[in-house]
C-alpha cells in the first residue's frame, strides 16, 4: 500500500520549510527524525565555531549547529519560535540544526524544482543548496543537507 | 538438513580447531619430530572434516579431508616434515580459515575451490609415498562396505552389537597392550533415538565425551560413514579407558536423543575372540580400515589432554590455546555456559545505563526534598540509597559478563611471526604472557590491529639481522614479547624487543630534515618529545618514504586507534637494547566513577581512576619554571593546568587567595588540574559526542545528569 502511494506521489518531495531571519529554506522531510523546542544546549569546548554545543534528546547526546552561523549569517537571538531540527542522513548518528523558527511543509513537484542554480562562488551559501523551489508566495532555497552536514568530518 | 542452529557452535568449534593447528604446525615447524602435535594436528583436521561434513560444507570437507590425508601420511612415517610442506599446509590452513570467514558471513562456504592448494598437497602425496592414496582407496571401500553391513545389523535383535567387530591384528594389539597397562576396555553399541533429526551430530557429540575419557580404538560403522550419516540408529566402538564403565556410560548418555547403551568391560580372551561369529565380518574390517588409523592417532594427546599439564612444556604463546581448549572440552553440551549475541549484551549494557541516569535523576530529587524530617521523606531517601547500591551492583555484573580474556585478539600473533621470520630472513622469537587478562570485549575486539602493527614494528625495525646481533653478543634469536595484565583500573600491555632501540639522534635529524620542524626547535626537544614526534600523523607520513631511523610505520595510526579505546600509549627506548611500547586501557567503557566539577559555570566529570589528590593551593605558592606554572607538592614539582584556560569557559568571580587543585596522574607522571569548585563523586555513563563534533582531545565524551542536563567528560591523560 505504502509502496502504491509512492509510486503515485513519484514526483512530490515534501519540504519543510524554516525560516533564517528573513530567508526561507526548505529540508527534504526524509530526513528529519523530530522537530523539537529550544532547550538546554551543553556548550563543547573547541569545537567549530558554527556548533551551538550538545543536547540531551532522549537519553542520547545530539551535537546541535546553528545554521546561520554555518550558513554565514550573524547569530541570531533565541527566541520562543526558535526550534532544533533532528537530523539523521545515514545510520551513523543524529545531528541537531538550530533555526530561527518552523513555517510550515510544504509539497513540491519534480517542476516546481529549478537544480540548475548558478552555482556563484562568491557567496558561502550558495554551495548549501541544492536547488529553488516555488512556492505559492515566492521561492524557498532547499538545502543540500550532505554538504552541510558533511563538512563536519 | 537443517543445520543452521549448529552453525554457530560449527564456527567457534572450527576456529579453535583451525587455532589448534595452527599452533601445532608452529610447533611442528621447530620440532618437526614432535609426536604429540602430529597427533593434535591431525586429530584437529579430523574434527574439522567430520564438522563440515555434517554441516554439508562439501569444498571445506575436501580440503580438509585432503590435508587429514597427508597429517595421516606424516604420521605413517611415509612423509617427512620438511619446510616445504609446512608452508603448504599453512597455505591450506588459510584456506580452510577463509571458508569458515565465509560461512561465518554469508552462512555458505562460498564457490572457492582453491584447487591449487589442493593439487599442491596432492603433489605432496603422490611424491611422499603411497600412504594418501591407500587412504583414499580404502575410505571408498568403506563406504561400499559398510553398506552391505548395515542389513544384518538392523535385523539383529541382540543390544550388543559391538561383538559382532572383526577385531584387526593391530587394533587387538593396543586393546592388549591396554588391558596390560592397567587400563580398562570396553565395548559399546549406542542407540540414538528414532526420532534424532541430526544423527550424525549427535554421535559426533559421543565421540567427542567418550575422547575425553579415554580412546575410541574401533568404531562400526567407521567414523567417516557415522560423519556422513551413513548408519541406521546405532553404532558400537571400542574404547580405551582407565575410566569406569559407568562413568563412561554416563558421559554418552549425558549426550541429548541417546536412547540406550549397551556395553561391557572386555579381557584379553574376549578381545582375541571377538566377531569370530559374525557373518558380516569381513566386510566390517574393510570398513575399519581408515577409521582404525584415525582414533589411533588420537591416542596419547586425548588421554592427557584434560590435565594439560604436558602442553605446559610447550612455547608460551601457545600455551593458552591449549588451556582454553580444554576447558570448553569438557563441556561438550550446553550446560553450565551459554553463547550470547554481542548485541543482546550491548542492548543490556544499554538498559543498564539508562537505569543509572534514571537513578540519578531520582537521587538529585530526593536530595532536594530531603530537607523535611518526616518519616515518608526518610524512607524514600532510604531506598534511594538501597536502589543505589542495587544498580551499582547490576553494573558491576554485567560489566563483568562482557569481560572476555585479551587471549582471542593474540592468538593470530604466534603465526605471524613465523611468517614473517621467513619473509625479513631474521631469526625471533614471540612470546606472550597474561592472556587471561579481561577486557571489555569491544576493547579485545578492536586491539588486535594495533598490537599488530607494534609487533610487526618490533619484527620488522626493531630486531637486528642475526649477523648485526651476533656481532653486537647478543643472541641470534631476537626476542619480542608481549605482556598483558592489570594495574588498577587500567590494563596494561607491552609490546617490544630486544633489538636495537631507537635512534633518537636519527629521528631528531630525520624531523630537520623533513623540515618537520626547524632545527632549533627539533635540538631544543628532549628525547621524550622527539620520540614522541614518531606517533605524530604529518611525521609518520613523510618517514614511510624513506624509513632510514627504523622507526614510524604506521605509529599514528596505532595511537589514534588505541586512543579511540580511551586508552593511550608511551614507549620506552635504550639505543642498542630495544624498545617497549606501553599501551595502557581502560577496563570498562561504559560506565565510570566519576568527580564532578565545575568550571566557570559548566560542569565537567573527571574519571575517578585517574585522580591522585585533591588539594586546595594558596596562590602564593605557584611558582614559575620555563614560563610554566607549577606547584610543590610533598617534594615533587607539580605542573598546573588552568581548565578554565584550557576549556575556554566562561570567566566568573573566582577565589583569588585559594585554589582548587585537581592532581591528577599518567603513570609515573602528575599534573594539577584547577577547577573552580567540586561537586562531588557520581557514577556516570559515558556517550559518544557523534562523529560530526570536533572537540579538543581533551573531551572524551559526554555525560548525563541527573536532571537531563548534558555534561562533558575531561580526559585527563590527554592533558600530559
Amino acid at each position: 500500500m505504502a509502496d502504491e502511494l509512492r509510486i503515485i506521489d513519484n514526483d512530490i518531495t515534501q519540504y519543510i520549510v524554516v525560516a533564517l531571519g528573513n530567508e526561507q529554506y526548505g529540508i527534504d522531510i526524509k530526513y528529519i527524525d523530530n522537530i523539537v523546542r529550544m532547550q538546554r544546549i551543553t556548550r563543547v569546548p573547541k569545537s567549530a565555531e558554527y556548533f551551538r554545543g550538545v543536547i540531551n534528546l532522549r537519553g542520547e547526546v545530539v551535537p546541535v549547529m546553528s545554521l546561520r552561523v554555518k550558513m554565514g549569517l550573524p547569530e541570531g537571538e533565541i527566541t520562543g519560535k526558535s526550534r532544533i531540527i533532528i537530523l539523521k542522513v545515514d545510520q551513523s548518528g543524529s545531528i541537531g540544526v538550530l533555526v530561527d523558527e518552523v513555517k510550515k511543509v510544504y509539497n513540491l513537484r519534480a517542476d516546481d524544482i529549478e537544480e540548475n542554480i548558478s552555482h556563484d562562488s562568491k557567496s558561502g551559501v550558495q554551495s548549501f543548496i541544492s536547488g529553488v523551489g516555488k512556492v505559492e508566495n515566492g521561492l524557498v532555497s532547499l538545502l543540500d543537507l550532505s554538504t552541510i552536514i558533511g563538512e563536519v568530518d | 538438513m537443517d543445520v543452521g542452529q549448529y552453525l554457530g557452535i560449527f564456527l567457534d568449534e572450527s576456529q579453535e580447531h583451525i587455532q589448534a593447528l595452527n599452533d601445532n604446525l608452529l610447533t611442528l615447524e621447530q620440532d618437526p619430530e614432535n609426536e604429540d602435535s602430529i597427533n593434535e594436528i591431525f586429530r584437529a583436521a579430523h574434527s574439522l572434516k567430520g564438522m563440515a561434513g555434517t554441516m554439508g560444507y562439501k569444498r571445506l570437507q575436501r580440503l580438509t579431508h585432503d590435508t587429514e590425508d597427508v597429517f595421516s601420511a606424516i604420521r605413517g612415517g611415509s612423509m617427512k616434515v620438511t619446510s616445504s610442506l609446512i608452508d603448504i599446509l599453512f597455505q591450506a590452513l588459510d584456506a580452510i580459515q577463509g571458508y569458515v570467514d565465509t560461512i561465518r558471513d554469508t552462512s555458505d562456504e562460498g564457490e572457492n575451490d582453491n584447487e591449487s592448494v589442493i593439487a599442491e598437497l596432492g603433489k605432496f602425496l603422490n611424491g611422499g609415498g603411497e600412504e594418501g592414496g591407500g587412504a583414499e582407496d580404502s575410505e571408498g571401500a568403506a563406504e561400499g562396505a559398510s553398506e552391505k553391513a548395515a542389513a544384518p545389523v538392523s535385523s539383529n535383535s541382540e543390544k550388543a552389537l559391538y561383538k559382532k567387530i572383526v577385531l584387526e591384528e593391530a587394533q587387538k594389539d593396543v586393546m592388549k597392550d591396554a588391558v596390560v597397562a592397567e587400563k580398562k576396555v570396553y565395548g559399546f553399541t549406542v542407540y540414538i533415538a528414532e526420532s534424532c533429526m541430526l544423527k550424525a551430530a549427535r554421535a559426533f557429540l559421543v565421540f567427542k565425551a567418550v575422547e575425553e575419557m579415554g580412546e575410541i580404538i574401533v568404531s562400526n560403522p567407521s567414523s567417516q560413514d557415522i560423519e556422513d550419516e551413513k548408519f541406521d540408529l546405532s553404532f558400537s566402538i571400542f574404547v580405551v579407558t582407565s575410566e569406569p564403565m559407568d562413568k563412561v556410560v554416563a558421559a554418552i548418555k549425558s549426550v541429548s536423543e541417546i536412547e540406550e547403551v549397551a556395553g561391557e568391560e572386555y579381557d584379553e580372551t574376549m578381545i582375541d575372540s571377538n566377531g569370530t561369529e559374525a557373518d558380516a565380518g569381513e566386510a566390517e574390517a574393510a570398513g575399519e580400515a581408515e577409521s582404525a588409523a584415525a582414533p589411533e592417532a588420537e591416542s596419547a594427546e586425548v588421554t592427557v589432554a584434560p590435565a594439560a599439564e604436558p602442553k605446559a612444556e610447550r612455547r608460551a604463546a601457545s600455551s593458552s590455546s591449549s588451556s582454553k581448549k580444554a576447558a570448553p572440552a569438557k563441556k561438550p553440551v550446553a550446560s553450565q555456559t551459554i553463547r550470547v549475541d554481542i548485541d543482546k549484551l550491548d542492548v543490556l549494557m544499554n538498559l543498564v545505563s539508562e537505569l543509572i541516569i534514571a537513578k540519578n535523576a531520582l537521587v538529585s530529587s530526593a536530595a532536594q526534598m530531603s530537607g523535611g524530617s518526616n518519616s515518608e521523606s526518610q524512607a524514600i531517601t532510604e531506598n534511594v540509597e538501597y536502589l543505589e547500591s542495587v544498580t551499582t551492583n547490576l553494573h558491576e555484573s554485567v560489566m563483568k559478563v562482557r569481560m572476555v580474556p585479551i587471549e582471542s585478539a593474540l592468538q593470530r600473533f604466534p603465526r605471524m611471526i613465523r611468517d614473517l621470520e621467513k619473509k625479513l630472513g631474521k631469526r625471533m622469537q614471540l612470546t606472550i604472557t597474561g592472556e587471561e587478562t579481561e577486557l571489555d570485549r569491544t576493547v579485545v575486539d578492536q586491539i588486535g590491529d594495533p598490537l599488530m602493527h607494534l609487533l610487526r614494528n618490533s619484527a620488522d625495525h626493531g630486531l637486528e639481522t642475526p649477523e648485526v646481533r651476533s656481532g653486537r653478543g647478543k643472541p641470534e634469536t631476537g626476542s619480542i614479547f608481549l605482556n598483558a595484565y592489570q594495574e588498577g583500573n587500567n590494563v596494561i600491555i607491552e609490546v617490544g624487543d630486544d633489538g636495537n632501540g631507537i635512534d633518537v639522534e636519527a629521528v631528531r635529524q630525520k624531523i630537520i630534515e623533513r623540515n618537520f620542524m626547524s632545527e632549533e626547535q627539533a635540538m631544543q626537544m628532549n628525547d621524550k618529545e622527539v620520540i614522541d614526534v614518531l606517533f605524530d600523523p604529518g611525521f609518520s607520513m613523510a618517514k614511510q618514504v624513506t624509513d632510514i631511523s627504523g622507526r614510524g610505520v604506521g605509529l599514528d595510526v596505532v595511537k589514534s586507534n588505541i586512543e579511540q579505546l580511551g586508552g593511550d600509549v608511551e614507549v620506552k627506548t635504550k639505543l642498542g637494547e630495544g624498545s617497549t611500547f606501553i599501551v595502557r586501557l581502560p577496563l570498562t567503557l561504559a560506565i565510570i566513577q566519576a568527580l564532578m566539577v565545575l568550571v566557570g559555570g559548566e560542569k565537567y566529570a573527571i574519571a575517578l581512576g585517574n585522580i591522585q589528590t585533591i588539594e586546595d593551593i594558596p596562590v602564593s605558592e605557584i611558582r614559575l619554571v620555563e614560563n610554566k606554572e607549577v606547584i610543590q607538592l610533598r617534594g615533587s614539582v607539580i605542573p598546573i593546568i588552568r581548565l578554565s584556560d584550557m576549556l575556554d569557559a566562561p570567566e566568573v568571580e573566582r577565589d583569588t587567595e585559594n585554589l582548587i587543585v585537581v592532581v591528577v596522574k599518567k603513570g609515573d607522571s602528575l599534573a594539577g588540574l584547577v577547577v573552580d569548585e567540586l561537586m562531588g563523586q557520581q557514577e556516570v555513563v559515558i556517550k559518544s559526542l557523534g562523529k560530526y563534533i570536533n572537540t579538543s582531545r581533551i573531551i572524551s565524551g559526554a555525560t548525563i545528569l541527573g536532571d537531563g542536563e548534558v555534561a562533558l567528560i575531561i580526559d585527563s591523560n590527554a592533558l600530559f
